[in-house]
């Protein structure tokens, strides 16, 4: 049996583009089920039932849902501006999506007839800087929502959120300074490889504790997950940036958020929980993709826990926060690290 | 022939979204058209295999700082520009001299590009990739980088004590958006003996901050 010739142009675009079909379609399905997950566990920390009517147990809920949400009048406000308006909730969604493209879901596999393959859609020099330049575009999305609406609710919503985004990007990208040094690549295919000693067990988050805190925190900030949900806290800003959003527009911001939840976690798995790494994956490889697959649930979980669990913040306590408290403690992790190696190296 | 395509593709973006930013009247549509020149650039450095300067092009300008710009726009809500007087109207016939300058120096490049000795190189050049990049800016260029940082700094502090200066906002004071100035031991309880003071009227903020003492809310009702 011949194995593919993978230089073939053809037969690599083709490979591509289904490698990132399968990739869509497996985090909207992980989307949708998050969107129950959260729903059914928030129901229960809160001593309620959830939904549990369609399809067992309610698994066929989120699909209602947006058949729902589908079919509801688009409705656009005469006084908005219309072309911002309708390219916000795109950009919102497409640069959400575009992070999932550089993670590694699994080892290097051998399949017949395929060959040798690695686990991953794109690997480049970059993979970490792209992660975090998708990221800081994104922010458009929302602050040009907020501001074409034409409502003030929603224009508070968005520099609210312009301005919580923008300052937990910096403390976000310091924590994972400290991993880069350690690794010395940014490329985040080697990063998961060089976390494999130890029974696959040899984490950056050993190395990295305080790191792997700082980015939890801010990754929730930057999603806008409570308790960092300022942009749509409901009792002050009806629903923030998307107030006059409805339909599929609506949807698309809907969507986003839970994306970026699933990359902020996948981020979160790859660089301080060894991404694919774990026990036996040497003897069994297709058990990393398992592996990769729990420690994203297990941070989806712990993302619902937090919204059950934590009241929200208030606005001058977030910056704070933020600001004197994370980014000088991100500081002291990349002094220590560096410290640490260049005492060891020398 | 792909890599042509995909130049002429994000080429042309660049162009029609420069072009765009020049001639929009909404400031909100030129700043998101710059966006859209700044991101194709930084797929035409993909390209020339500096994925590295791709990649601190969107985060640094695309990411940062034309966050700030629209930013701005939105908070002064600028509206569309009118077509104005022109008044500076001698300063055209320098501007096309200068135009023509620049597209006589585009075709000598043009040409003594074309007319150079085509050397094709035996593999792809590693310069653009971080490992290259970090090690030419901590060593042979030590010295301009560390000079452009302290340039930032600089920038920084007068950033900093230019937004300071006036006295209006005291540094004691916090502004929570949505509502208005406040002084510390008002919105913090545990820095002030007295009981937290909660407003949301801006005249009652401003008489708590003495502000303007001629105002008087209990007058107003």
């Amino acid at each position: 049996m011949n194995e593919l010739d993978w230089t073939n142009p053809l037969i690599f675009s083709v490979a591509k583009i289904v490698a990132i079909s399968v990739a869509f379609l497996a985090v909207m399905l992980l989307v949708a089920l998050t969107v129950l997950a959260e729903r059914r566990v928030l129901a229960f920390i809160q001593g309620r039932i959830g939904p549990n009517r369609v399809g067992y147990f309610g698994v066929l809920q989120p699909f209602a849902d947006f058949i729902k949400t589908m079919v509801k009048e688009d409705l656009v406000p005469d006084q908005s501006t219309k072309f911002v308006f309708l390219l916000a909730p795109m950009i919102a969604v497409v640069t959400a999506i575009m992070a999932i493209l550089v993670y590694p879901f699994g080892p290097t596999i051998t399949l017949p007839f395929l060959g040798t393959i690695q686990l991953v859609i794109a690997r480049f020099d970059v993979a970490l800087l792209y992660v975090l330049g998708v990221t800081s575009v994104g922010v458009y999305g929302i602050a040009l929502a907020g501001w074409s609406s034409n409502n003030k609710y929603s224009l508070m919503g968005g520099l609210r959120s312009s301005a919580q985004m923008i300052s937990y990007e910096l403390s976000l990208g310091l924590s994972l300074v400290g991993v880069v040094l350690l690794t010395g690549t940014l490329d985040i295919y080697s990063i998961v490889e060089q976390q494999s000693g130890w029974y696959g067990m040899n984490w950056n988050i050993l190395y990295q504790p305080l790191g792997f805190l700082i980015y939890l925190i801010s990754a929730i900030a930057e999603t806008n997950r409570v308790p960092f949900d300022l942009p749509e806290a409901e009792t002050e800003l009806v629903a923030g940036f998307h107030t006059e959003y409805s339909s599929i527009k609506f949807l698309l911001f809907f969507n986003a958020e839970y994306i970026n939840m699933i990359t902020v976690s996948m981020l979160a798995t790859t660089l301080f929980l060894g991404g694919w790494n774990g026990p036996f994956v040497e003897q069994l490889p297709i058990l990393g993709v398992a592996y990769f697959a729990i420690k994203i649930v297990f941070f989806l979980f712990l993302y619902i826990w937090i919204r059950g669990t934590l009241p929200r913040f208030r606005f001058d306590q977030l910056m704070d926060f933020g600001w004197k408290v994370l980014i000088p403690l991100a500081i002291f992790n990349i002094l220590i690290t560096a410290t640490v190696l260049f005492v060891r190296g020398s | 022939m792909i890599t042509t395509l995909l130049f002429i593709l994000f080429a042309g973006i660049a162009i029609g979204c420069a072009v765009a930013m020049v001639a929009q009247r909404n400031p909100l549509y030129s700043a998101i058209s710059l966006i859209g020149v700044l991101l194709s650039l930084a797929c035409l450095y993909v390209m020339l295999a500096a994925p590295f300067i791709a990649a601190v092009q969107v985060i640094v300008y695309a990411g940062a700082i034309m966050v700030l710009v629209v930013f701005v726009i939105m908070l002064l809500n600028v509206e569309d520009e009118e077509p104005r007087r022109n008044r500076l109207a001698f300063l055209a016939p320098t501007a096309i001299g200068l135009a023509a300058l620049l597209i006589a120096e585009t075709a000598f490049i043009l040409y003594s590009v074309q007319a150079s000795p085509y050397t094709p190189r035996d593999n792809v050049s590693n310069v653009g990739l971080t490992a290259s990049v970090g090690t030419g800016l901590f060593t042979e260029y030590l010295l301009p980088f560390e000079i452009t940082s302290v340039l930032l700094l600089m920038a920084i502090v007068g950033a900093m004590s230019l937004a300071r200066r006036s006295n209006i906002i005291s540094a004691n004071s916090r502004v929570v958006p949505g509502s208005q100035v406040l002084p510390m031991n008002v919105l913090d309880p545990l820095a002030s003996d007295e009981a937290a003071v909660e407003t949301d009227s801006t005249v009652e903020a401003r008489f708590l901050m003495g502000v303007d003492r001629l105002t008087d809310p209990n007058k107003r009702g």
